[in-house]
C-alpha cells in the first residue's frame, strides 16, 4: 500500500478531480481522509499501485488547477515537483550521459 | 445596475471574445435576451454538438479561446463530446451553460442535469456559479485555465436566476493564479545532457506534436530541426509544423504513418519528442515502441510524461522557452556525422509502395484536390479512412493548416468545425473532407453553412460503409461486416440541394487516368474557387483500404503495406 498526501485549495470539484484520477484507473480506495490543513485542505489516500501508476498519479494530480502539493513517504517525492521530474525508468543518469 | 447576463457578456468581451456559437433554450434565455448590442456575434448552429465543434474549429485555427453556449439538461449534455474532444486535443474552449434556477438545483427539475458533475473528468476546470457577485472572477479564471499551460476545455454553469439578477458592475477583472510547484520551469541543466546524448547516438530522430504549434514556437522549432538535420516526423496534430520540403522530413508517424517514418522510429537509438503525448496511435504496442531508443520528452504538461512509455529525460516547460535553450547549447558543440543514417532513413528504398496512388483512385482524387488548393488553405478531415488518407497526402506547410479530431476521433467533427474555421478565416479556402458516415452525424449544419453563406468546400468520400471499421472487420474479423453497411445512404447531392447548396458527384473512374482529364481538373478547380458553399460527393470503392497500417498490438515495424 502507498499513502499519498495531496494538498489543495478547497474549490469546487478539486477533491473530486483528485479522486477521479484514481477511480478512472479502476483502483480501489480503501482509505480516504480529507480535512482542512492550514490555509488549504489535504486529502490522504491509501492505494495499492505499481510504480508506473505512482508516476502517472503524481503528474495527473499536479495538473489539477488547485492542487498545491503532492507528497508521499517516497524518498523521491521532492524530485517529482522539480522542473525535470524523474521518469518511471531512468536508464542513465544525466551524469552518466555527460560522461 | 446590470443583469447577470449582461455582466457575463461584458466579461466575455473583456476576454477578447468576438464570436461564439450556441443554441438557445429555457435556462440560457436571459443570456440570449442580452445579446443584442453586446458586441459579440453569436452563430446559431442546428445542434449543440455543432456549436461546440464550430467553437473548436475557430479555436484550433486561430489559437484563441472558442466559446460555446447551451442551455441546461440536454443542451449541456450535447456539448459533452466536444468537451472531451477539446480535452484530448488541447483546444482552449469555454462552454457557458444555463442551469435551472438555484432553488431547483438538486430536485431533478425540468431540464436539470448535473453538468458540473457530468463534465468534471473531461474539463480542465469548471464552476457552478452560486452568486451573481462571483461571475466576473469565475469567467476570468475560466479563461485563464482554458488558455494557459496545456490548453483545454472549461465549463461555467450559470443558474438562470443568476443571469436575471442585477448588480452594480465595475468591469471585467483579471485573474492571477497563485504560484504552485507544478509550474516550475525547466532550468538550463537539461541542455548539455541532450547534447551528450546526441553525441553518443548513431540513429537519432525527432518527433513533432501539437505542442509545437500550441506553444507558438514553430519558427524556433524549424531552426532547431535545420540544425539537427536528423530524420523527423510528426503526429497527426503536428502536421504542418515541419516544412514538408525539408529533406529530413518523413511525414506522419503512427498507425497509418508513412513507411519511412515508422521504420525510422523503430530503429532509432535516440528519440527527441517535441510536444507530443505519445498516445497509442503513435506508439503502436507500447512495450515494443522505439525499442532501442532513449527518449527525451519536451512537454508542458507533466501529466503526459511516462503515460505510455517511460522516458529517459523529461523536459518540462513551454517549447518557446526550452527549444531556444537547447539550441543555444547545441550550437556550442559539434555533432557526429549522421548523414549515413539520414540517407538510409530518408532514402528511396523506404518510399511508399504506390507514391502516386495509381492503384487507389481515392488517393489520386485527394492528390488532385490538394495540389489545386490555393495557398494557405485549411483542410479539415472528419474521422475514418478519409481522415488518414488526407493526413497522409496533405503535406501542409502551415502549422494550423490541417485540422482533425485526433485524440477522441469524434465522427461528425469536420463539418461544424469547418464553419468555425471559415468564420475565423473568411478569405481562406476551407476544405472539409468527410466520410459518408461522419457527414451524417452533423449533416444538419448544412443549414448553418447556407444561412451564413460560408464558401466552405465540402467533400464526402462515399464508400457506403463505415470504412475504417469495415477495414478492421476485413483484416481482423474475417470480413464479418457487422452493421457497417451504409449502402442505403441518402443521395447527398439531393440533400445538399434541399439545403440550397450546389453539389455534384464525381465517379472514381474519373481518377483512373493519369494525369486526370482537363474536364475533371476544371471541375475540381471550379469547385475549389467557387465563392459559394459547394459539396462534392466522390464515389469511392467500397473496399478500399488505408495503408500502411500498424495492426493493434503490433510494433510500428510490423506495418501492413498493402492488401494481401
Amino acid at each position: 500500500m502507498h499513502i499519498f498526501h495531496i494538498r489543495y485549495r478547497n474549490t469546487q470539484g478539486t477533491l473530486m478531480r483528485i479522486l477521479n484520477a484514481v477511480s478512472r484507473r479502476g483502483l480501489d480506495m480503501p482509505s480516504v481522509h480529507a480535512a482542512p490543513a492550514g490555509h488549504d485542505h489535504q486529502v490522504t489516500i491509501m492505494l495499492e499501485v505499481n510504480s508506473k501508476q505512482v508516476g502517472q498519479l503524481y503528474r495527473e494530480w499536479y495538473a489539477i488547477a488547485d492542487v498545491t502539493h503532492v507528497g508521499s513517504g517516497s524518498a523521491q517525492a521532492a524530485e517529482w515537483a522539480g522542473p525535470h521530474p524523474v521518469a518511471g525508468v531512468c536508464i542513465e543518469s544525466r551524469a552518466a550521459a555527460r560522461a | 445596475m446590470l443583469r447577470g447576463a449582461e455582466i457575463v457578456l461584458q466579461c466575455l468581451r473583456g476576454e477578447g471574445v468576438e464570436l461564439m456559437f450556441g443554441y438557445p433554450g429555457g435556462a440560457i434565455m436571459p443570456l440570449y435576451d442580452a445579446l443584442d448590442g453586446s458586441g459579440i456575434r453569436h452563430v446559431l448552429t442546428r445542434h449543440e454538438q455543432g456549436a461546440i465543434f464550430a467553437a473548436e474549429g475557430y479555436a484550433r485555427v486561430t489559437g484563441n479561446v472558442g466559446v460555446a453556449i447551451a442551455t441546461s439538461g440536454p443542451g449541456a449534455t450535447n456539448l459533452v463530446t466536444g468537451i472531451a474532444d477539446a480535452k484530448m486535443d488541447s483546444v482552449p474552449l469555454v462552454c457557458i451553460t444555463g442551469q435551472v434556477r438555484s432553488a431547483l438545483i438538486g430536485t431533478d427539475a425540468f431540464q436539470e442535469t448535473d453538468v458540473f458533475g457530468v463534465t468534471l473528468s473531461l474539463t480542465k476546470w469548471s464552476r457552478l456559479v452560486r452568486t451573481i457577485d462571483e461571475i466576473p472572477e469565475v469567467i476570468a479564471e475560466g479563461f485563464h485555465w482554458a488558455r494557459s499551460g496545456r490548453p483545454g476545455p472549461v465549463v461555467i454553469d450559470i443558474p438562470t436566476d443568476m443571469l436575471k439578477a442585477k448588480k452594480e458592475f465595475s468591469g471585467p477583472v483579471k485573474f492571477t493564479p497563485p504560484a504552485r510547484p507544478a509550474e516550475a520551469k525547466a532550468d538550463g541543466g537539461f541542455t548539455d545532457t541532450i547534447v551528450a546524448m546526441l553525441q553518443q547516438a548513431s540513429r537519432p530522430v525527432a518527433l513533432v506534436g501539437a505542442g509545437a504549434k500550441l506553444s507558438g514556437a514553430i519558427s524556433q522549432l524549424r531552426r532547431l530541426l535545420d540544425d539537427l538535420n536528423i530524420p523527423t516526423f510528426a503526429t497527426v496534430h503536428g502536421l504542418g509544423a515541419v516544412p514538408p520540403e525539408a529533406d529530413y522530413y518523413l511525414g506522419m508517424v503512427g498507425m497509418h504513418g508513412t513507411r519511412a517514418a515508422n521504420t525510422a522510429l523503430h530503429e532509432t537509438d535516440l528519440l527527441l519528442v517535441f510536444g507530443a503525448r505519445l498516445d497509442d496511435r503513435v506508439t503502436g504496442e507500447p512495450t515494443r515502441f522505439a525499442p532501442h531508443a532513449k527518449i527525451v520528452h519536451f512537454e508542458i504538461d507533466r501529466a503526459q510524461l511516462d503515460r505510455v512509455r517511460p522516458c529517459d529525460l523529461p523536459v518540462i516547460g513551454n517549447l518557446a522557452d526550452t527549444i531556444p535553450a537547447f539550441q543555444a547549447e547545441l550550437r556550442r558543440h559539434s555533432l557526429p556525422d549522421f548523414s549515413q543514417w539520414r540517407s538510409v532513413a530518408c532514402g528511396p528504398e523506404r518510399a511508399e509502395l504506390d507514391p502516386r496512388g495509381l492503384a487507389q483512385p481515392t488517393i489520386r482524387f485527394l492528390d488532385e484536390l490538394f495540389s489545386r488548393l490555393p495557398e494557405n488553405s485549411v483542410v479539415l478531415a472528419d474521422v475514418g479512412q478519409h481522415q488518414m488518407w488526407a493526413a497522409q497526402r496533405y503535406w501542409s506547410s502551415s502549422p494550423r493548416g490541417f485540422i482533425t479530431s485526433g485524440g477522441l476521433g469524434a465522427m461528425g467533427f469536420a463539418l461544424p468545425a469547418a464553419v468555425g474555421v471559415q468564420l475565423a478565416k473568411p478569405e481562406t479556402c476551407v476544405l472539409c473532407v468527410s466520410g459518408d458516415g461522419g457527414f451524417q452525424m452533423n449533416i444538419q449544419e448544412l443549414a448553418t453553412v447556407h444561412r451564413l453563406g460560408l464558401p466552405v468546400k465540402m467533400v464526402i468520400i462515399d464508400n457506403k460503409y463505415l470504412g475504417m471499421v469495415r477495414q478492421w472487420q476485413q483484416l481482423f474479423y474475417e470480413r464479418n461486416y457487422a452493421e457497417t453497411d451504409l449502402s442505403d445512404n441518402p443521395d447527398f447531392v439531393d440533400i445538399a440541394k434541399a439545403y440550397k447548396i450546389h453539389s455534384f458527384r464525381l465517379k472514381e473512374d474519373a481518377m483512373r487516368e493519369f494525369p486526370v482529364s482537363s474536364e475533371t481538373g476544371d471541375q475540381i478547380d471550379r469547385f475549389l474557387r467557387s465563392p459559394e458553399p459547394e459539396l462534392l460527393v466522390f464515389d469511392c470503392a467500397p473496399e478500399a483500404n488505408v495503408f500502411p497500417m500498424v495492426p493493434a498490438g503490433a510494433a510500428l515495424s510490423e506495418m501492413l503495406l498493402e492488401d494481401e
